[in-house]
């Protein structure tokens, strides 16, 4: 008897983008699935690997969308568990992913939105969807149902996996979530869970170090000694805080950020590779590159000058890193492709002719 | 950019852009304005979808100017968006921004003076000093 995962990136960003919160919020992020973008170090879609990997699945599908995949991020642990598919139809990967796991003798599986994160106890979930004795068991928490499932493969692999999922029988039993939950619907949430993790709110740390109470700070991070940070705060690695700056009330910094003199960072998340001038307040924000969505009024603001909010150089190499990276991968896709084709024999060659036999 | 005067107030319409070449525009239109005897004049906001950092500074700067002629410069229907770049640029507690235009125009009208307290005599009216006799 084993265990799997299936983690869906796709159908909920698109409904997250359609909405007119969602657009003019979405774009804050440059289009990015919410689950994709580093909160303290970390995605959420990591975060929610290694809880899965903590709970001792033997395989994590991801499943994305056509669309979204040139905005996800290659992913750094449980490389061996792991197996991303991108598809132009979600559901139809889903009910094959889970024929496939019912081949392999995986019985039950997780199944659920990378756009919601939730500190539920899995092996709880899956000991109740076992007594259950049904063929899904959707998790719920005190605000409503929750895009996270607990399924039998064989019997999923039957039926029509979305009327499944989403049907209400009177009799099915759900799953009730206790612990911390976040749904991700927009990048006011991001900010939230940020919040949260700093606060001790849920169960999740920040990554780098605890150089202070409540300061976290990543590897190769530059603070001088004349800015001030207020606990808790996050500065990611490889930023840099300069003089007479201030960041407080559970502010983040993530990677590769440049916080000019002066600045102060208030109830704000700055997101990786942005540049903040000299001299500026964020507050109640979420800062990305050259885009600021204020949180009180709700609007996306870009900013044109690049002295007062931009991305950073690393973002460029960032980019042309992996424009690289992805152009050699094509390549040598391209050299494998043309060694396994069986070469059409040349004029010249011998035994090409079949008269030479 | 529109223009019109709720007497002795002028207001004025600015543009959907506000960045250099707008605000320098907007600058020559308000520089006779602005050196007039004490000036007094309302930017309304409503129509600005685009604001950048020489915008504001040109504001900064008919502000100033209205400043040293003992005049005012208000702000009126200052859009989301403006007001969160003028709040990152930390602006925004150095205007006067009103909702709409009128009331900002009656703002330069309305001089609040506080009413004496009757019942308390002359010397000590107002100046905290009410036990002033006592002493």
């Amino acid at each position: 008897m084993g265990l799997g995962a299936i983690v869906v990136m796709g159908a909920e960003q698109e409904s997250f983008c359609s909405t007119t919160a969602g657009t003019t919020a979405g774009g804050a992020l440059s289009g990015q699935p919410v689950s994709c973008v580093e909160v303290l170090g970390r995605t959420v879609i990591e975060r929610t690997i290694e809880r899965l990997l903590r709970a001792e699945v033997e395989e994590i599908s991801i499943v994305v969308a056509k669309e979204i995949s040139h905005l996800v991020q290659p992913f750094s642990s449980g490389l061996d568990k792991l197996r991303v598919r991108v598809v132009s139809d979600t559901a139809c990967a889903v009910a094959d992913t889970l024929r496939n796991y019912a081949e392999r003798d995986i019985e039950h599986s997780f199944l659920m939105s990378a756009n919601s994160y939730s500190e539920t106890d899995l092996l709880d979930l899956f000991y109740f969807h076992k007594e259950a004795r049904q063929t899904a068991t959707r998790a719920k928490d005190c605000e409503g149902f929750l895009d996270f499932w607990v399924v039998n493969c064989a019997n999923a692999a039957q039926e029509n996996v979305a009327e499944l999922l989403f049907s209400t029988k009177s009799n099915a039993v759900s799953y009730f979530v206790r612990e911390y939950v976040s749904r991700l619907n927009h990048p006011r949430d991001l900010r939230k869970l940020a919040s949260d993790m700093l606060r001790g709110v849920c169960s999740s740390r920040p990554s780098g170090k605890e150089i202070k109470p409540g300061i976290w700070v990543g590897e190769g991070a530059e603070i001088h000694r004349r800015a001030r940070i207020v606990a808790p705060a996050y500065v990611g690695r490889g930023s840099k805080v300069k003089e007479d700056t201030l960041i407080t009330r559970c502010s983040n910094i993530e990677r590769g950020c440049h916080v000019d003199a002066g600045t102060v960072v208030e109830d704000s998340s700055v997101l990786p590779n942005t540049h903040i001038g000299i001299w500026l307040d964020v507050c109640h924000s979420v800062a990305n590159g050259n885009k600021l969505l204020s949180l009180e009024r709700d609007v996306v603001v870009t900013i044109s000058d690049p002295s007062v909010m931009r991305f950073n150089g690393s973002a460029r190499k960032e980019a042309l890193q992996s424009l690289s990276s992805s152009r050699v991968k094509e390549k040598k896709q391209i050299a494998a492709d043309s060694r396994n084709e069986t070469p059409a024999p040349e004029p010249w060659q011998l035994g090409a002719n079949p008269i030479q036999g | 950019m529109k223009m019109y005067t709720k007497s002795p107030v002028i207001v004025m319409e600015l543009p959907e852009k506000l960045t250099y070449a707008e605000g320098q525009t907007l600058m020559v239109e308000l520089q006779p304005l602005l050196e007039a005897d004490r000036p007094r004049i309302v930017l309304d906001c409503s129509k600005v979808e685009h604001m950048d950092s020489a915008g504001i500074e040109i504001l900064l700067r008919c502000m100033e100017e209205a400043m040293k002629r003992d005049g005012d410069l208000k702000l009126a229907a200052v859009s989301p968006t403006s007001a969160a770049i003028m709040e990152l640029m930390r602006v925004d507690r150095l205007f006067e921004v009103f909702d709409t235009s009128d009331e900002a125009a009656r703002s330069f009208h309305a001089v609040a003076v506080p009413e004496a307290p009757q019942d308390l005599p002359w010397y000590s009216a107002g100046y905290g000093l009410t036990n002033l006799k006592s002493a």
